[in-house]
């Protein structure tokens, strides 16, 4: 299937739902060398441009940390979504920003006029997930992982003798890995994480119904340049400091939606029959009115329904039903807290939500 | 194998059709199948209703997305495979035996005709 331009397998052999399992129960592997990757160096001036764009306070991340952040229109609308973290390689600074394929156009305007001599590396890095509980032992017979790592920590590790970029994440709810590598090893280092007999490929398909059930937003779905991150109910991301700034783009619209009531909502919802909700239906409470759309929609292996995102206005009280409109009949939907299944990340050596 | 049992037919829409006395099976090509992926659901036709070739007459609903079922010939439907309501999966795992999905009662055979061969079919899927 064409994907931003890359031609990508929505599923491998053995179909999208037995992927999605096998990930929930053991592992899987994502080819996502489609998306940008991007070194900044950690240089003040450079970091005080980008804050004009990114809700965070660059200067102060932490070593060795990844945050889940924004580029941010004037408007406070997002440009893109995007994870970036502090860490050096080869005894420098840099910001490591991992970005979406098919923003890489926009994104890479504001990152070249903030640092014109911020280096692209994903022509010649691979960038890999394993993602699912059993992540960690399929990945640390081949690379040093220490056992302190948490979710969102992130390092530099060694494989056949080339430094690769090792993060503890990934967009699946599960404990994993991604791993951001020369593109020379990056067939070695796949045979080698294939050897585990219950580890598999994966394609787009199990990407996007794991993401959905862990309740995880995907741009050109909940996020767009007409939603703000506290619209799309992220406003955990945003840095609280940053909104009082008036170097941050639509920080004074930030800050005033965080007082005041919204006009949406995100809400996540469950199919009550076997049909499926998909990406722009609309739904209506019971005097047909229009109450909101679909964002997101798939089977959910793991609770074998329906499951969707959407937003609503958010004057509709949830406890009236919702009817989803599907092939011209109203279907009758429920209202179900984000996310669908528990994330499964590690802190401390023990299993966070 | 009865004397009036014919050959399988298949529609440029990824249908198959088989005729026994009259009564026509079909279903969805293996080839089709193989497409949509895991299959989750499928709204049955209803039993009764007249329908002529082309019109739109169920879906079936894969992980990927939803696919209309369309009349491959004029006729009635006469019965459909309930087994699938519970388990649409049957149509991945034999879509062109256990995973028939409805029967009608043909009005006009010549239409049957100007269906493809299998080979014509392979044909077909090879442009």
């Amino acid at each position: 299937m064409p994907f931003a331009g890359f031609n990508m397998p929505i599923n491998y052999k053995t179909g999208i739902i037995n992927e999605h399992k096998n990930v929930r129960n053991h592992s899987g592997i994502f080819d996502v060398s489609h998306m940008g990757q991007i070194l900044i160096e950690n240089n003040e001036s450079y970091l005080h441009k980008l804050e004009k764009y990114i809700p965070l306070q660059l200067k102060n991340l932490i070593k060795n940390r990844s945050h889940y952040s924004f580029l941010l229109n004037k408007d406070g609308g997002v440009i893109d979504d995007l994870i970036i973290s502090n860490i050096d390689i080869k005894d420098k600074p840099y910001l490591y920003i991992v970005y979406n394929a098919s923003r890489k156009k926009e994104d890479e305007e504001i990152f070249f006029s903030c640092t014109p001599n911020a280096e692209k590396i994903y022509n010649k890095n691979c960038l890999f997930a394993i993602q699912g509980p059993d992540s960690i032992n399929v990945l640390k017979n081949i690379i040093d992982i220490p056992n302190n790592m948490n979710f969102f920590d992130i390092l530099i590790s060694k494989y056949d003798n080339n430094e690769i970029i090792v993060s503890r994440s990934g967009y699946t709810g599960e404990d994993g890995f991604e791993l951001s590598i020369p593109n020379e090893s990056a067939e070695n280092l796949i045979t080698d994480l294939l050897k585990n007999e219950n580890t598999m490929l994966c394609g787009l398909g199990s990407r996007d119904s794991l993401r959905l059930e862990a309740g995880l937003s995907l741009y050109g779905h909940e996020l767009n340049e007409n939603i703000t991150p506290i619209e799309a109910g992220l406003s955990w991301a945003l840095d609280k400091e940053r909104l009082e700034d008036k170097n941050l783009n639509g920080n004074k619209i930030l800050s005033d939606q965080l007082k005041n009531n919204l006009s949406n909502k995100k809400i996540g919802l469950i199919s009550t029959n076997k049909s499926m909700l998909r990406d722009g239906m609309t739904l209506f409470d019971n005097n047909n009115n229009e109450i909101g759309k679909i964002t997101s929609g798939c089977f959910s292996p793991n609770l074998n329904k329906s499951i969707a995102i959407g937003y609503i206005k958010s004057e509709f009280n949830t406890d009236n039903p919702i009817f989803c409109e599907i092939r011209k009949k109203l279907e009758l939907v429920k209202i179900n807290n984000l996310p669908f299944v528990k994330k499964n990340y590690k802190k401390n050596g023990s299993v966070y939500e | 194998m009865g004397a009036y049992m014919s050959e399988k037919k298949y529609t440029k829409d990824h249908e198959w059709v088989s005729i026994e006395n009259e009564i026509a099976t079909i279903g969805i090509s293996n080839h089709a199948q193989e497409s949509l992926g895991d299959i989750v659901f499928i709204e049955l036709p209803s039993v009764g209703n007249s329908v002529k070739a082309k019109d739109e007459i169920c879906v079936v609903e894969s992980v990927k997305a939803a696919s209309d079922i369309y009349a491959p010939i004029d006729g009635e439907i006469i019965e459909v495979n309930n087994n699938l309501e519970n388990d649409a999966a049957i149509i991945n795992q034999d879509a062109e035996n256990d995973g028939w999905i409805f029967k009608m009662k043909i009005s006009d055979s010549n239409q049957y005709s100007d269906l493809m061969s299998e080979d014509e079919y392979k044909q077909f899927l090879e442009q």
